[in-house]
C-alpha cells in the first residue's frame, strides 16, 4: 500500500498531500515527521536525486524538484525500490506538465494538471500509471499510444 | 488565468514568488462555484474553480455536509458539458467530495452512461469514480460491465477494472470472487501494468486457497511475466508457496529455488533484488543457495543508485544477524558506505559490520566509527550503540577498546534516549563482564558529575550502592557520590545519601567515615533527604564505629521489595495519617495478571505507521469482568489466565468459531466464540455440547447458551468444568455446535417463525500444561535466577529423539511449557551445535519459575536438553519436570 504522497514548498508548507489506509488522527504526524526529514536532508541534494529512509516497516522515498520537494510512503509490497518507481512517474509526469523542474510559482499554476496526474498514478494507495506519455495523454481522456 | 501586466525589471523577482492563490478563501471560492449552474458553461473557469475547491481541500480544509452537498449537487451540472478537460476534472471532484450514499443517486446515470460510452477513456474513468461512491446493490448493477472492462482491449480500461477490484475486494469480495475468469484472462495480458494489476487481484482473490495459488505460481513461474513489477508480485508469491511447501517435503531440492535463482539474472534491478531477498528469507537457507543472492547483493552495494545501496545493506543486515559469516565477503564494500552521505545507510552498513566483524578487526571498527558518530543524529547513535553492546558480549576480550569508546561517546552532547542507551550498554557490560566492572564504574562516575539527567544519575547512583562496595577499593567512589550531596537537586541528593548508607552497611572499614557524611545530610534543606539520612543513621547501628552490620539491615538495603509497586501506591493513598502507623505488611501481595495481547486476525495488519499504536489493551480485566458478571461463573475466584482464541473451524465456513481457554485454581472456563456467515439463518438456543471423556479429571458443572445468533453478529456461549483445586490437569475434549436454524427472508430481515434443530461438527480442543504458565519475562535473568536461590532447583537431562533441528526442538520445548522466552534466547543461530535458552513465568497459584534450558545435537540429529528449574515451590519445579517428560 502506498500511504501517503506528499509535496511540500522550500519552507515546509504543503501543497499537496494524498494519504490512504492512514488513520486521520496520525496524518498531522506523518506530514510533519515527512518535513522535519526533508528540511534535516535535502538541502543540497540535486533534482531527483533520491533520499531513502525506513521506519519500522514503512519506507521512506523522498527528493527534491525545482522548488518543490516529494515524499512517498509505503509499507509491504511498495518497499524501497516500488516506491522508487513511485515517486519516478511522479517527477517524470510533474516534469512533462510543467516543461521543467517547477519553480514554487509554476507548480500552483500548473496545479490542476498536476492533482490530475497524481490521480492517474496512484488511486487510494495502488500504483496504477507509470509511463509519462501514457499518462499525458489519459488525462486528455486520449487512449495510449500503444494501443 | 490572466497574464500579469508588464512590470518593471525589479518588480519580476516578486511576481515570481506570487501565488495564484494567494488570499484563497472558502467563502469565495463556494460563491465561484455557482458558476456551475450557468445555462451555458464556460469550461475553462469552471475547470478553474475545480482547481480551486482541490487546492482547499489539499490544504486540509472541511466542507460542512450542506457545503458538500451543494458542490456535489453543483459538479454533477457539469456533465452537461462536451469539453473533454472539464470532464476529466469532474471525475476527480467527485471522487474527492466522496459522495453519501443518498446522492450518489444523482451521478450514477451519467456515469452509467460514460461507462458505456464508445470513448475508452470515459469508460476507465467512470469505472474508477463509480468504484470510488458504489454501494452492494450498485456493484451488482453494474458487475457485467466491470468484468467486460477487465478484459477491455485498451490496457487503461482494464486496469481501471482491476485495480477497481483490488479496493472492492475488501468491501464486497463475494461479488468480486466470481470476476476470477475474466481475471485470470487479464493475467496472460500482453500489457505490462494490465498483468500487475490482475496479478495482484487474482492472488487476492485466492489467497486463501493454498492449492489454487500453488498452481497460480507454477504456471506462472514456467510462463512468461512482462511486466518487473508483475515478476516482483510472483516472487512474493513463490516465496510463500515455498514457506507453505517446506513443511511438507522431508528432503530433496527446495521447491522453485531455480526459479528465485534465475531471477537473479533478470535485466530489472527491482527484479533481481527481490529475489534475492526472497533467497536471504527462506526458512533454513543453507550457504550454497544464499551465496548467489549475496553476490548481486554486494554489487548493488556499489551503485549510484542510494535507494539499491539502501536495499542492498538493509538485507545484508538482517542476513548478518542469522548468517554472519556468509556476509563476511561484503565487509569492504560496506565500510566504504560508513562515508555514505545518506545517514540511514551508513547506520545500517555500521551495524552490520559490527555483526559480521571478526575480533582482530574491532579495533580498526572503533576507530572509522568515531568519526561517524560526530555527525549523525541521536536515533542512529542509539541504534549503533547496541550493535557495539552486543558486539562487546561477542567478545568480551575486546571490553576495554569498546568500553572506552562508550565513555567518549558518553561525554559527547546527546540527548536522554541517547544518554540512557549508553548507560545501559555499561551496566549490562559490567553485569556480564567481571573484568570491565571496575573501569566501568569509573566511568559511569565521571559521568554523573556532569550528568543533566536527574533520571539517569539516581539509576546510576543505585548501580554504584549495589556494585561499588564489591570492588577492591570502594572509597574512591565515595567522592563521586558524596559531590552530588552538595551540587544536584533534591532527588538525586536523597539517592546519593541511600548510596552512602549501602558502602556504609557493607564496607565496615568504611563506616564511621559514612556516618560523618550522613550527619552532615541531617541539614539538608529537602525533608525527603534528611529522612533518609535519619532513617540510615538509625538503622546502621553502632553508633558510627568499625562493626558488622546486622543481617536484617543489609536486607532492608539490598533486598528486593516483595510488594508490587502498584499495591503499594493504592494502599499509600487509602491510608490516612493516624495515630496508627502505615503497615507495610497490610499492602497486598499478590501480582496482577499479566495482560496477554490477543492474536491479530490474519489480514488485519495495524497501518505500521509512525504513531506507535497504543498499548495492548487489557484483555484478561476484559475477560474477568465479562465471566464474573455471569452468575454461574462469579464464584470461580480469581481468573489466572486467558489463553489466546483457538480456531474450531476452518477459514471461510459457514459458522466460524473460535474458543478461548479461561483457567482459574478449581474451574476452567470455555468461552466459544461463534458468528453465523449465512445472511438467510438465524441461530437461536446455541450452544457447545462438549464430550469430555478424554479428560478424566475434568466434570462439566455449568454451560450458558446464545439465545440468538444473527447474521455477521457474532456472540458467545460458555461451557464451565471442575478440576482438581491448583493441579495443571489436561485432556482433549470433542465440541459440537447444537442450534435451532430460522429461515430469514433477505428481502425483510424477518426470520420465519418455526425453525429445525440442526448440529455443526467443531475441532477437537486440548487443555495442555502450557495453558497453566503465565508467560512473564524477567528484566534480568542471571539476576532473577541468582535471586531465587538453589533451594528448590530440580535439574535432570532428557533425550528428545531425532529433531528436524536445533531450532525445531528449541521452539517446541518453548511451546510446550508456554513460558516467556528471555533476552532473545529463543532464536537459535543456523548451523549451531548446542543452544542455550532462559525461560521465566508464573504458574497457577502465582508461583514464579525461571526455566534453563540446555540442547546438543549431534549427527544424526538426536537432541539433548538439560533443564534446570528455579521456582518458589517444590512442587511446582517437579511440575515442571513432569510437563517435559511426559510431552
Amino acid at each position: 500500500m502506498i500511504l501517503a504522497v506528499l509535496f511540500a514548498n522550500v519552507e515546509g508548507n504543503i501543497l499537496i498531500e494524498r494519504f490512504s489506509g492512514v488513520p486521520a488522527e496520525e496524518r498531522l504526524h506523518w506530514r510533519s515527521f515527512l518535513v522535519k526529514l526533508g528540511a534535516d536532508n535535502l538541502k543540497g541534494v540535486k533534482n531527483e536525486e533520491l533520499l531513502v529512509a525506513s521506519h519500522k516497516s514503512v519506507y521512506i522515498v523522498y527528493t527534491v524538484l525545482g522548488d518543490v520537494s516529494i515524499f512517498v510512503v509505503g509499507k509491504d509490497e511498495y518497499d524501497e525500490l516500488a516506491l522508487a518507481e513511485v515517486i519516478f512517474a511522479i517527477t517524470s509526469a510533474v516534469k512533462d506538465v510543467c516543461g521543467k523542474p517547477p519553480t514554487e510559482r509554476l507548480f500552483l499554476d500548473k496545479y490542476g494538471k498536476i492533482c490530475l496526474c497524481l490521480d492517474e498514478i496512484v488511486w487510494k494507495g495502488l500504483l496504477e500509471n507509470t509511463d509519462k506519455d501514457r499518462i499525458r495523454r489519459v488525462m486528455r481522456l486520449k487512449p495510449p499510444t500503444e494501443f | 488565468m490572466a497574464q500579469p501586466l508588464i512590470k518593471k525589471d525589479d518588480d519580476r523577482d516578486d511576481e515570481a514568488e506570487y501565488s495564484p492563490f494567494l488570499g484563497i478563501e472558502k467563502g469565495a471560492v463556494l460563491q465561484e462555484a455557482r458558476v456551475f449552474n450557468d445555462p451555458q458553461l464556460d469550461p475553462r473557469k469552471c475547470s478553474q474553480v475545480i482547481t480551486k475547491l482541490l487546492y482547499l481541500l489539499n490544504q486540509g480544509e472541511t466542507f460542512t455536509k450542506i457545503e458538500a452537498t451543494e458542490v456535489f449537487f453543483a459538479v454533477t451540472k457539469l456533465f452537461q458539458s462536451r469539453d473533454i478537460g472539464l470532464r476529466r476534472m469532474v471525475y476527480l471532484m467527485i471522487k474527492e467530495l466522496s459522495p453519501s450514499a443518498d446522492e450518489v443517486i444523482i451521478v450514477t446515470s451519467s456515469l452509467m452512461k460514460d461507462m458505456n460510452s464508445k470513448t475508452d477513456m470515459y469508460r476507465a474513468n467512470a469505472i474508477r469514480v463509480l468504484c470510488r461512491i458504489t454501494d452492494g446493490t450498485l456493484l451488482t448493477q453494474i458487475e457485467r460491465y466491470l468484468k467486460q472492462a477487465i478484459v477491455d482491449k485498451n490496457p487503461v480500461v482494464a486496469s481501471a477494472a482491476l485495480v477497481s477490484g483490488i479496493h472492492l475486494l475488501q468491501t464486497n469480495p463475494e461479488i468480486v470472487k466470481r470476476w476470477s475468469n475474466e481475471v485470470q484472462e487479464a493475467v496472460q495480458s500482453r500489457a505490462a501494468l494490465v498483468q500487475f494489476h490482475a496479478l495482484a487481484l487474482l492472488h487476492q482473490i485466492r489467497q486463501n486457497d493454498r492449492l489454487a495459488v500453488s498452481k497460480l505460481v507454477t504456471s506462472l513461474t514456467r510462463g512468461t511475466v512482462r511486466s518487473p513489477l508483475a515478476q516482483c508480485l510472483l516472487i512474493r508469491y513463490t516465496s510463500q508457496v515455498i514457506r507453505e511447501s517446506a513443511a511438507n517435503t522431508q528432503t530433496g531440492d527446495r521447491p522453485f529455488y531455480d526459479f528465485l535463482e534465475g531471477c537473479l539474472r533478470h535485466k530489472a534491478e527491482m527484479v533481481i533484488f527481490e529475489a534475492a531477498r526472497a533467497i536471504t528469507e527462506l526458512s533454513g537457507v543453507t550457504s550454497r543457495e544464499l551465496t548467489p543472492a549475496i553476490t548481486v547483493l554486494q554489487l548493488f552495494l556499489s551503485s549510484s543508485k542510494p535507494v539499491l545501496r539502501f536495499a542492498a545493506v538493509r538485507t545484508l543486515n538482517k542476513v548478518a544477524m542469522t548468517h554472519p559469516m556468509a556476509v563476511t565477503n561484503c565487509n569492504i564494500d560496506m565500510e566504504s558506505l560508513i562515508s555514505d552521505q545518506n545517514r540511514s545507510i551508513a547506520t545500517l552498513a555500521i551495524t552490520t559490520l559490527l555483526k559480521t566483524g571478526n575480533e582482530s578487526g574491532v579495533d580498526r571498527l572503533m576507530k572509522q566509527i568515531t568519526n561517524f558518530m560526530s555527525d549523525i543524529a541521536d536515533e542512529f547513535k542509539i541504534v549503533v550503540v547496541e550493535a557495539i553492546r552486543s558486539l562487546c558480549l561477542k567478545f568480551p576480550l575486546k571490553y576495554r577498546s569498546l568500553m572506552n569508546f562508550l565513555s567518549n561517546i558518553l561525554r559527547e552532547e546527546g540527548g536522554f534516549e541517547y544518554k540512557k542507551a549508553i548507560v545501559d550498554s555499561i551496566v549490562i557490560l559490567i553485569r556480564d563482564i567481571p573484568e570491565a566492572k571496575e573501569s566501568g564504574l569509573l566511568h559511569l562516575c565521571e559521568f554523573i558529575e556532569d550528568c543533566e539527567f536527574t533520571y539517569l544519575s539516581t539509576q546510576i547512583l543505585h548501580f554504584l550502592g549495589n556494585e561499588g562496595p564489591k570492588t577492591s577499593d570502594p572509597s574512591k567512589y565515595i567522592r563521586y557520590i558524596y559531590n552530588r550531596v552538595h551540587l544536584e537537586n533534591a532527588t538525586v541528593r536523597a539517592a546519593a545519601v541511600s548510596t552512602l548508607a549501602k558502602f556504609g552497611a557493607l564496607v565496615d572499614p568504611l563506616k564511621p567515615r559514612i556516618f560523618v557524611l550522613l550527619r552532615r545530610c541531617l541539614f539538608d534543606s529537602d525533608d525527603e533527604v534528611r529522612d533518609r539520612a535519619t532513617l540510615y543513621i538509625n538503622t546502621l547501628g553502632g553508633d558510627g564505629q568499625v562493626v558488622e552490620t546486622d543481617k536484617d539491615v543489609q536486607a532492608f538495603l539490598f533486598g528486593p521489595l516483595d510488594i508490587p509497586l502498584v499495591n503499594l501506591e493504592t494502599s499509600l493513598k487509602i491510608y490516612e495519617p493516624s495515630e496508627e502507623p502505615f503497615d507495610i505488611n497490610s499492602v497486598p501481595k499478590e501480582v496482577k495478571s499479566q495482560p496477554l495481547a490477543e492474536k491479530k486476525a490474519p489480514g488485519k495488519k495495524p497501518t505500521g505507521l509512525g504513531a506507535p499504536p497504543a498499548g495492548p489493551p487489557s484483555t484478561v480485566d476484559a475477560y474477568e469482568r465479562l465471566l464474573s458478571s455471569i452468575p454461574e461463573f462469579s464464584n470461580f475466584g480469581k481468573l489466572f489466565k486467558s489463553s489466546a482464541p483457538v480456531e474450531l473451524t476452518e477459514a471461510e465456513t459457514e459458522y466460524a468459531v473460535n474458543v478461548i481457554k479461561h483457567i482459574f485454581d478449581g474451574h476452567v472456563v470455555f468461552q466459544y466464540n461463534c458468528s453465523n456467515t449465512i445472511p438467510e439463518q438465524l441461530l437461536e438456543n446455541v450452544i457447545v455440547i462438549v464430550d469430555a471423556s478424554e479428560a478424566e479429571e475434568f466434570s462439566e458443572v455449568a454451560s450458558k447458551p446464545l439465545r440468538s445468533l444473527p447474521y455477521d453478529s457474532p456472540g458467545q456461549t460458555f461451557v464451565a468444568f471442575e478440576k482438581p483445586e491448583g493441579v495443571p490437569a489436561v485432556g482433549k475434549f470433542s465440541n459440537m455446535l447444537r442450534f435451532i436454524v430460522k429461515e430469514v427472508d433477505p428481502t425483510t430481515g424477518e426470520a420465519e417463525d418455526d425453525g429445525v434443530d440442526d448440529e455443526y461438527q467443531l475441532e477437537d480442543l486440548e487443555v495442555v500444561a502450557a495453558d497453566y504458565m503465565m508467560k512473564v519475562g524477567v528484566s534480568n535473568f542471571r539476576n532473577a535466577w541468582e535471586g531465587m536461590g538453589a533451594d528448590f532447583e530440580r535439574v535432570d537431562e532428557y533425550g528428545l529423539g531425532p529433531r528436524e533441528s536445533l531450532a525445531e526442538a528449541v521452539s517446541a520445548v518453548i511451546s510446550l511449557l508456554g513460558m516467556q522466552p528471555c533476552e532473545g534466547t529463543e532464536v537459535v543461530p543456523s548451523n549451531s551445535r548446542s543452544h542455550a535458552c532462559l525461560l521465566s513465568g508464573v504458574f497457577i497459584g502465582n508461583v514464579r519459575v525461571l526455566v534453563r534450558l540446555q540442547f546438543g545435537i549431534d549427527g544424526p540429529k538426536e537432541v539433548a536438553m538439560k533443564l534446570a528449574v528455579r521456582s518458589e515451590d517444590e512442587s511446582v519445579s517437579d511440575a515442571i519436570h513432569e510437563i517435559v517428560a511426559s510431552g
